[in-house]
């Protein structure tokens, strides 16, 4: 497969703050790959060297076989930007928008199938400073895509969106890979990267701490299921179940990480049929890639 | 990064993205879209166009009687031989003076401290001195005043010897019409709506612009920022061109004023004058990290203009001190050539070099403006 991006030892600093530091990674053509990080950790300053909007200090970056440091404005005819927290005009309507933003490119998808696609179809004639968060960030989108471009970068497209806005974006980004598109976005949402990457990098103080798949990190780099009990009766510590590796109580609820699940829920179910504990639920949860950036830096990505 | 403002030449590092027609495209939506940005936001345009219109009517309210010269002359009887008699009629054809009889000398002194009247004529009794009073603290209406009246007087002497003067003055009106105060001060409240559009208006949108991330979004594309930046020159045109035309229909229609030159030439000028003061107003946005801050270096460059450069007053009587000083203001010569179309409707001819150091002003923003714009 080829590389719709490749980024080789990117480096930025900002004074004494190394930013991005020797960041490499590859996309394929046709994947979403993220870069997942906390705030700060240099994942828009990474995108938007890719996007030729910024020198980087070192390194090199080739998007869709053009430099993207030595040639930005060709870099940048080739895909589609969704900046994060950028502006609009805003006594323009989304028509308007992207009537005037179609001029700016070389070829231009119509406007109207576009905010159709986008569910702003009845919002086409109403000022942009009318419409809501999540609408906002749909029009952001729609602008990425009004070039029909082969490669979309969005960074952050749900931050500070509700759960349900959230998830039609979701359906959006999804359905932007359906038409062969590559796609990547940033975002600190671990639930937002194990959705829909493909792969997924994570990132920390300007540094990609893993790479892989998002299943791949979790196998590689968090073990440990959770097992959650609520007990009506009974209670237990570390000793009494295989693979346990430690309990926490909380409300009423044992949390048990264990590294061996089968054997801990047959020990459950065991001490379960022979009396010594009753339980009203039990709840097995995956790792996640929470639990794998907490396993690789220390610290939890905050929401 | 460099970025070209002029989509003449264009960027050559770089042989991509959006230029030439597809350039042009750009330019002129941009410029149509921010047209349309303009007229949405009503209170904007209202105050656009109100602030100059009460500007006009209140300078001229306030300065406008300075025109007419008419003085007023309070006159208080002595006698009623016909020497006095005589005096009084004759003062009365003297088109300078408004004359006003007085019961008493008290009275009429009070109106003249109290600013009411410029001069006060005691009429004599017999022969006598013509006693006359004025109040120094106006030293230029008294001194006009006291000019007139001694010129006056030394007719009258001559008349009643049937002496011939030896010389004589022959005045001769060169204007066509008479030029009213508010036909003077129509072409500076033109000009000066140009100046604060440009500095206040320009300023305060490029960098709210950049402050929100719009112009980030506009890099984020390939085209060629000159053409962006061009379309906002045209845009700012335009919209002074609408601000104008209605401005100087309630300056003619409703304050009577009159526009003697070619309106097109007019207009050419307040382009000129647009693209200067827009350039400007972009290179003080590149100074400015906020549209607070962009607002106030914008004001600290407009509001000496506003007075200074000839706008409401000619700039003929400002102290000598500063006369030379705000001649080089680039407001200055903007006005004098408005006003002399607008006005008088002269030829531009004798205007052109100053037009010409104004376009220097506007090159040299633009040179700031291109080499120091940032987007973000």
């Amino acid at each position: 497969m080829t590389a719709a991006v490749s980024v080789a030892n990117l480096v930025k600093r900002y004074g004494t703050v190394l930013a991005v530091d020797d960041v490499s990674f590859e996309v394929n053509a046709g994947e979403i790959f993220g870069i997942l990080g906390p705030n700060g950790a240099g994942k828009t300053t990474t995108l938007e060297i890719i996007e030729g909007l910024r020198r980087p200090d070192a390194g090199r970056v080739m998007v869709d076989g053009v430099d993207a440091v030595a040639a930005p404005r060709q870099a940048r005819a080739r895909i589609g930007v969704q900046l994060q927290e950028a502006g609009f005009f805003e006594r323009l309507t989304p028509d308007e928008t992207l009537r005037l933003f179609s001029t700016y490119h070389s070829r231009a998808l119509p406007s109207g199938p576009l905010l159709q696609r986008l569910g702003l179809d009845e919002k086409r004639n109403a000022h942009v400073q009318t419409l809501s968060g999540g609408q906002r960030q749909r029009l952001s989108i729609a602008l990425a895509l009004l070039n029909d471009p082969r490669i979309v970068f969005l960074d952050e497209p749900t931050t500070g969106l509700d759960p349900q806005a959230r998830r039609l974006l979701w359906d959006v980004i999804e359905g932007i890979r359906v038409e062969g598109r590559t796609v990547i976005l940033t975002t600190h949402y671990m639930e937002e990267a194990q959705r829909l990457c493909d792969r997924v990098a994570i990132m920390d103080h300007g540094r990609i701490v893993a790479q892989d798949t998002p299943r791949a990190l979790i196998r590689a780099h968090a073990q440990q299921t959770t097992v959650v009990l609520n007990l009506e009766d009974g209670r237990l510590d570390e000793a009494d179940l295989p693979g346990v590796q430690r309990v926490v109580a909380a409300d009423g609820d044992m949390i048990m990480h264990t590294i061996d699940p089968q054997a801990t829920l047959h020990g459950l179910l065991d001490l379960s049929r022979t009396g010594r504990i009753r339980y009203r639920s039990l709840r097995v949860e995956e790792p996640s890639l929470e639990d794998v950036f907490l396993h690789l830096t220390g610290r939890r990505l905050r929401e | 990064m460099c970025f070209c403002i002029l989509p003449v030449g264009g960027c050559a590092s770089e042989a991509t993205g959006v230029r030439g027609d597809a350039g042009m495209k750009a330019l002129w939506s941009t410029a149509i879209m921010g047209f349309r940005m303009y007229f949405r936001d009503r209170s904007s345009v209202f105050w656009g166009m109100m602030f100059p219109i009460l500007l006009m009517a209140l300078i001229g309210v306030a300065f406008g009687r300075v025109e007419s010269m008419t003085m007023t002359l309070g006159m208080v009887t002595g006698g009623t031989g016909p020497l006095a008699a005589g005096i009084r009629t004759s003062l009365g054809r003297v088109p300078a003076f408004r004359i006003v009889d007085e019961r008493n000398l008290d009275d009429a002194l009070r109106e003249l401290r109290a600013g009411r009247r410029v001069l006060v004529v005691v009429l004599p009794e017999g022969g006598g001195p013509l006693d006359a009073y004025v109040d120094t603290s106006r030293p230029q209406e008294s001194q006009t005043a006291l000019l007139v009246l001694e010129r006056f007087v030394a007719e009258a002497n001559l008349r009643l010897t049937g002496t011939r003067p030896a010389v004589e003055v022959r005045a001769h009106n060169v204007s066509s019409r008479p030029t009213r105060f508010i036909d003077f001060l129509l072409p500076g409240i033109l000009a000066l709506t140009l100046a604060q559009n440009g500095l206040m208006g320009v300023s305060w949108t490029v960098t709210s612009y950049r402050e929100r991330l719009v112009l980030k979004r506009v890099i984020a594309t390939p085209l060629n920022p000159s053409f962006f930046l061009s379309g906002l020159l045209v845009r700012y045109a335009a919209v002074s061109l609408a601000q104008l035309a209605v401005i100087s229909l309630v300056g003619v229609g409703i304050f009577g004023a009159r526009l003697a030159g070619n309106p097109l030439l007019l207009a050419g000028l307040a382009v000129l004058g647009s693209l200067v003061f827009t350039s400007m107003g972009i290179a003080i946005s590149t100074a400015a990290r906020t549209p607070e801050s962009a607002n106030v270096m914008a004001s600290v460059a407009n509001f000496p203009m506003m007075f200074l450069a000839g706008t409401f007053w000619p700039r003929d009587l400002m102290p000598e001190a500063i006369r030379p000083v705000v001649a080089y203001l680039p407001l200055s010569p903007l006005v004098d050539a408005m006003r002399a179309v607008g006005a008088r409707a002269e030829p531009l001819g004798p205007y052109l070099p100053g037009l010409a150091y104004l376009a220097a002003w506007g090159i040299a923003a633009l040179v700031i403006a291109t080499r120091r714009f940032r987007w973000e």
